[in-house]
C-alpha cells in the first residue's frame, strides 16, 4: 500500500515548516567602505545572540572574509568546489573558533569571477537558507559580475558607505541596481563625528539626502577595527568596544530585538585621545 | 523669399512666387511659432502674380489652417477679379517695396526678477579664466560664480524611445547611473540622483530634487524649458546649450530653466513665463 | 614622442587609487609635463569628482568609443593646473560597454597628445580592470598596510607581471604610530611580501578626506605634506632618485593639540 513508501519527513504533516533563513547581501558599489568587516561582525553578533549563521565570500580571486574571521588556515575548500561538486558543503563550511553557530563558507581564491555559473550559485543560497537562520553574502566591490552574481539570491540587501562624496555616489548606482523588490537597509560607516562638525565631512543626513534608506547602524571610525581585521577576531565579540557594540545593535535591529533608530556616536573626548582609550 | 510683416494687429504677407510654393514656405514660419500668429487678419502682397481663383482659394485656405484670416490682396488689376469671386478685398498695386523683416519677431525686453540667475558661459575659456585667477589673485576653487558653455554642440543621445511625441510618467526616484530618454516630455515624481540622466526633446518637470544631468529640447527645441521643485542639476541642457552652477544647498523652492538669447537663464517658477515660446 | 602609459591599480578597492591618479597626475602637470587622466571605471566613475569636473562632462569615453565625439571634445581641461586633462568615464552605462582592444586604443590615441597617460583603474579583477591594463606599459600598484589589501595586491601583481607590465608600489594610508607599536605592518614588510619597487609612502591624512569632497587636489595646496610626497613620487616617475622620508608619529603635543593628521 501507500503508506509504506511514505518518506519520513512527510509522515509528520502536523509538524510547522522550518521558517526559511533570511538571505541578506552585505554590498556598496565602492570598495574598502567595510563590507567584508561588516559581514563578519554583524555575523558574528547574531550567532552571538543564538541564531545559526552562515558567511559567503561572493569575491572570487579577491577572498578576505576568511582573513577578516582569522579562519584562512582552516579553509579546505570554497564556494567554487562546491558548484562544480569537488566537495560537499559539509566539507567546505568552516566553523568558528569561538561562536560555534557562525560558520564560513570562502571564496576560490585562484579562480575568477566569470568561473561562477549564477543559477548554481542562487541554488546554493537557497539551500543554506533551509540550514540557517541567517546567509549574510559578502558581495565584491563594483558592479560587474562579481556583484550581479552576490546579488542572486538574496531578498535583502545592507548597503555599507562611507561619509564622502564617491561613496554615496557608487552607492546610490548600487541602491538603483538593486532593484524595487528587496528590501534594503543603511550602514553608515567610519564616521568621525569630530570633521563632521568643523564641516570637513558630510554628515550622516548628508549621505541619506541622497540614498534615503532606512538606517540600520551608523560607526564611528576607529582604529581598534584594523588591529583587529588584522587579528582575525571580529570586534563584535568584543564586549568593551564600541564598534564592537554599534555592530551588536545592528544585529538585534536586523533580528528585531530592537526597533529604536540607531544614534550619531559622539565625538571622541579629550581624554579618550589623551589615554587612548577606545 | 516671401516675407510676413506686422502692421498693427495685421499682417501683409509678401508673396514672390507661385502661391503654393509660397504657402509651403509659410507653414514652416508658421509652424515655427505657431499661437503667435492664430487669430491674426492678413493682406497678400502678390506683386507680379496672376494666380487663378483655385490657386489663390489654396492659399487662402492653407493661411486659415494657421488661424490667419486673409481679408484683402494687392497686386495687378488682372487679380482684382479673382479677388472678388473669393470675396476679398483688392486694395489695388503695392505701393513700393515691401521691406524683409528678420524672421523673429522684433526684439521683446526680457525682465529678470531680482532673484533670476544668469549662468555666463565659461567652458570654451578655461584658460582665460585660468590666467585671470592669476592676474587677480584669486583662490583655487572655482567656487561663487556659475558656469555655462554655450555653443557646445550635443549628438541627439544614442537610445531615444520611439514613443511617439508624448509624456512619459515615471514615478520614483532616479539613481545614479539610471537614464530616462523620450521623444516628447518627460515627468518624474521622485527625485534624479546625481549620476543620473533625463533626455527629453520636450520639456523636462521633476516633482522632486533634480542633481543629476537633465537634458531637454534634446533634438534642438530651444523653447523646452525644465522645471523642478529643488533644481539643482549636476549639468542643464537646452537644445544645445549647456550650464551648470555652484551654488549649492540653499531653498530656493520650485524653479523654472529656460533659453533666454544665448544662456539659460532660471527663475522661481511663479515668475515663470510659461507661454509657448519666448525666445 | 609618444606618452607613458601608467595604470594605477590595487586589486582592493577603497585603498586610494582615484586619489593617486588625480593628485601624481596634477603633481606631474605641475612640474610641466602634458598629462591626461583617464578614468577607466564606468558605471562607477569618480575621478571626475575628485577633480571637481563632474559638472563639465559633455562627453565621455563610451561617447568617444562609439564614435558619437571627437576625443578632444570630450577631454576637460582642469582650470587650475595647466597641461592636465581628464578623460572621464561614462556613468550610465557599465564596462561591457567598451573592449581591451578599444580601451587600447583610446589610450594609443591620447597618447599622442601628452607626455603622460594615468588610468585610473576600477577595483577588481573582472573587465574592467582587464581593460584599463590593456592600455598600459606601466604599473603603480596602491596598497594599504593591511593584510587583505595586500592580499589582493600580489594578485594583481602576478597578474600585471602576467602582461610584462613593469611596476612600482605606493604604501598608502600609513599610520606611523600603529607600526611603531606593532598594530600595523610596515613598509618594508609589504614591500618583503609584495617583492615590489617602492614608488612612495603615504601617511594617512584627514586632509585629503576635505579635499576629495571639494574635488581639489590636496597638491593645489603648497604648504600641505601631502603635497611635498606626491611630488616626490611624481620625481620617482620622472627617474630622479629621491629619498623617502622618515614619517615620524605625531609627536605628545601633537596629538593632544590635533595637529598632525
Amino acid at each position: 500500500m501507500l503508506h509504506d513508501v511514505i518518506p519520513q519527513e512527510a509522515a509528520a504533516p502536523d509538524a510547522p515548516a522550518k521558517p526559511r533563513g533570511r538571505a541578506i547581501v552585505v554590498t556598496s558599489g565602492k570598495g574598502g567602505v567595510g563590507k567584508t568587516t561588516t559581514t563578519a561582525n554583524v555575523g558574528a553578533a547574531l550567532a552571538a545572540a543564538g541564531a545559526s549563521v552562515v558567511l559567503v565570500d561572493a569575491d572570487v580571486g579577491l577572498r578576505n572574509l576568511d582573513i577578516v574571521m582569522g579562519l584562512e588556515a582552516r579553509v579546505r575548500h570554497h564556494v567554487l568546489d562546491v558548484l562544480e561538486n569537488k566537495a560537499t558543503l559539509d566539507e567546505a563550511l568552516v566553523t568558528d573558533k569561538r561562536v560555534p553557530q557562525l560558520k564560513l563558507l570562502a571564496a576560490a581564491q585562484t579562480r575568477e569571477k566569470d568561473d561562477v555559473d549564477t543559477a548554481a550559485f542562487r541554488a546554493l543560497i537557497d539551500s543554506l537558507r533551509s540550514r540557517f537562520d541567517y546567509v549574510l553574502i559578502d558581495c565584491p566591490a563594483g558592479i560587474e559580475m562579481g556583484f550581479a552574481n552576490a546579488i542572486v539570491g538574496a531578498d535583502e540587501a545592507i548597503v555599507v558607505c562611507t561619509p564622502e562624496v564617491s561613496a554615496v555616489r557608487d552607492a546610490d548606482r548600487v541602491v538603483g541596481l538593486l532593484g524595487d523588490t528587496r528590501k534594503v537597509h543603511l550602514i553608515v560607516n567610519r564616521l568621525r563625528p569630530e570633521l563632521v562638525r568643523k564641516g570637513k565631512m558630510l554628515s550622516v543626513e548628508d549621505v541619506n539626502a541622497i540614498l534615503r534608506l532606512p538606517l540600520l547602524g551608523i560607526i564611528a571610525d576607529a582604529p581598534d577595527v584594523i588591529v583587529s581585521t588584522n587579528k582575525g577576531e571580529p570586534v563584535a565579540l568584543d564586549a568593551a568596544s564600541p564598534v564592537g557594540s554599534a555592530y551588536r545593535a545592528i544585529a538585534e535591529r536586523i533580528s528585531g530585538a530592537r526597533t529604536d533608530a540607531p544614534a550619531i556616536p559622539r565625538e571622541r573626548s579629550f581624554f579618550d585621545k589623551l589615554f587612548g582609550s577606545r | 523669399m516671401s516675407s510676413v510683416r506686422g502692421r498693427g494687429r495685421n499682417l501683409e504677407i509678401a508673396v514672390d512666387r507661385a502661391l503654393a510654393a509660397a504657402a509651403e514656405e509659410l507653414h514652416e514660419h508658421f509652424a515655427d511659432r505657431p499661437d503667435f500668429y492664430r487669430g491674426s487678419r492678413a493682406v497678400a502682397n502678390l506683386g507680379a502674380l496672376e494666380p487663378s481663383a483655385d490657386e489663390l482659394a489654396a492659399f487662402r485656405d492653407a493661411l486659415a489652417g494657421h488661424g490667419v484670416a486673409l481679408d484683402g490682396v494687392r497686386g495687378g488689376e488682372t487679380v482684382a477679379p479673382v479677388a472678388a469671386e473669393l470675396q476679398l478685398a483688392y486694395l489695388g498695386t503695392t505701393d513700393g517695396d515691401v521691406a524683409v523683416l528678420p524672421r523673429h519677431r522684433p526684439a521683446r525686453e526680457v525682465r529678470l526678477s531680482d532673484q533670476a540667475r544668469s549662468l555666463v558661459a565659461d567652458f570654451a575659456g578655461a584658460r582665460e579664466d585660468m590666467v585671470r585667477r592669476r592676474r587677480d589673485g584669486g583662490g583655487v576653487h572655482a567656487g561663487g560664480a556659475a558656469v555655462a558653455m554655450a555653443g557646445v554642440a550635443i549628438p541627439p543621445p544614442a537610445r531615444m524611445v520611439p514613443v511617439g511625441l508624448s509624456t512619459l510618467y515615471h514615478r520614483g526616484t532616479l539613481r545614479g547611473g539610471q537614464a530616462m530618454h523620450n521623444l516628447g516630455n518627460l515627468v518624474v515624481i521622485g527625485d534624479v540622483n546625481p549620476g543620473a540622466e533625463l533626455v527629453a526633446s520636450g520639456d523636462i518637470v521633476v516633482f522632486g530634487a533634480l542633481r543629476g544631468v537633465a537634458h531637454a529640447g534634446a533634438q534642438g527645441d530651444r523653447n523646452a524649458r525644465v522645471i523642478a521643485l529643488e533644481l539643482e542639476p549636476t549639468q542643464l541642457r537646452i537644445a544645445t546649450v549647456i550650464a551648470t552652477s555652484s551654488e549649492r544647498g540653499k531653498q530656493r523652492g520650485p524653479e523654472h530653466a529656460s533659453i533666454v538669447g544665448d544662456r539659460i537663464v532660471v527663475v522661481p517658477f511663479a515668475d515663470a513665463d510659461l507661454r509657448k515660446e519666448s525666445v | 614622442m609618444a606618452a607613458r602609459r601608467i595604470v594605477v591599480t590595487s586589486g582592493k578597492g577603497g585603498v586610494g587609487k582615484t586619489t593617486t591618479t588625480a593628485n601624481v597626475g596634477a603633481a606631474l602637470a605641475q612640474r610641466g609635463h602634458r598629462v591626461v587622466l583617464v578614468d577607466a571605471d564606468i558605471g562607477l566613475r569618480n575621478l571626475d569628482l575628485v577633480l571637481g569636473v563632474e559638472k563639465r562632462i559633455v562627453f565621455d569615453l563610451v561617447e568617444v568609443v562609439e564614435g558619437r565625439c571627437q576625443l578632444r571634445q570630450a577631454l576637460i581641461k582642469d582650470k587650475r593646473i595647466e597641461n592636465l586633462a581628464i578623460l572621464p568615464a561614462a556613468q550610465t552605462r557599465d564596462k561591457t560597454a567598451v573592449s581591451e582592444l578599444q580601451f587600447a586604443d583610446v589610450v594609443t590615441q591620447l597618447g599622442e597628445l601628452c607626455d603622460y597617460v594615468l588610468i585610473d583603474c576600477p577595483a577588481g579583477i573582472e573587465h574592467g580592470f582587464r581593460n584599463a591594463i590593456a592600455g598600459a606599459t606601466e604599473a603603480v600598484v596602491v596598497t594599504t598596510p593591511e593584510v587583505s589589501a595586500i592580499r589582493d595586491a600580489d594578485r594583481v601583481i602576478g597578474k600585471l607581471r602576467e602582461r610584462g607590465l613593469s611596476l612600482r608600489v605606493i604604501v598608502n594610508r600609513i599610520r606611523p604610530e600603529m607600526v611603531r607599536s606593532g598594530d600595523m605592518l610596515s613598509v618594508d614588510d609589504v614591500t618583503d611580501i609584495l617583492s615590489a619597487e617602492l614608488l612612495g609612502i603615504v601617511p594617512d591624512d584627514a586632509e585629503i578626506i576635505d579635499t576629495t569632497n571639494r574635488g581639489e587636489p590636496v597638491v593645489l595646496n603648497v604648504e600641505s605634506r601631502l603635497a611635498a610626497i606626491y611630488t616626490k613620487i611624481a620625481r620617482r616617475l620622472e627617474g630622479e632618485v629621491v629619498p623617502f622620508t622618515a614619517l615620524n608619529p605625531p609627536g605628545f603635543f601633537e596629538r593632544i593639540f590635533g595637529k598632525a593628521g
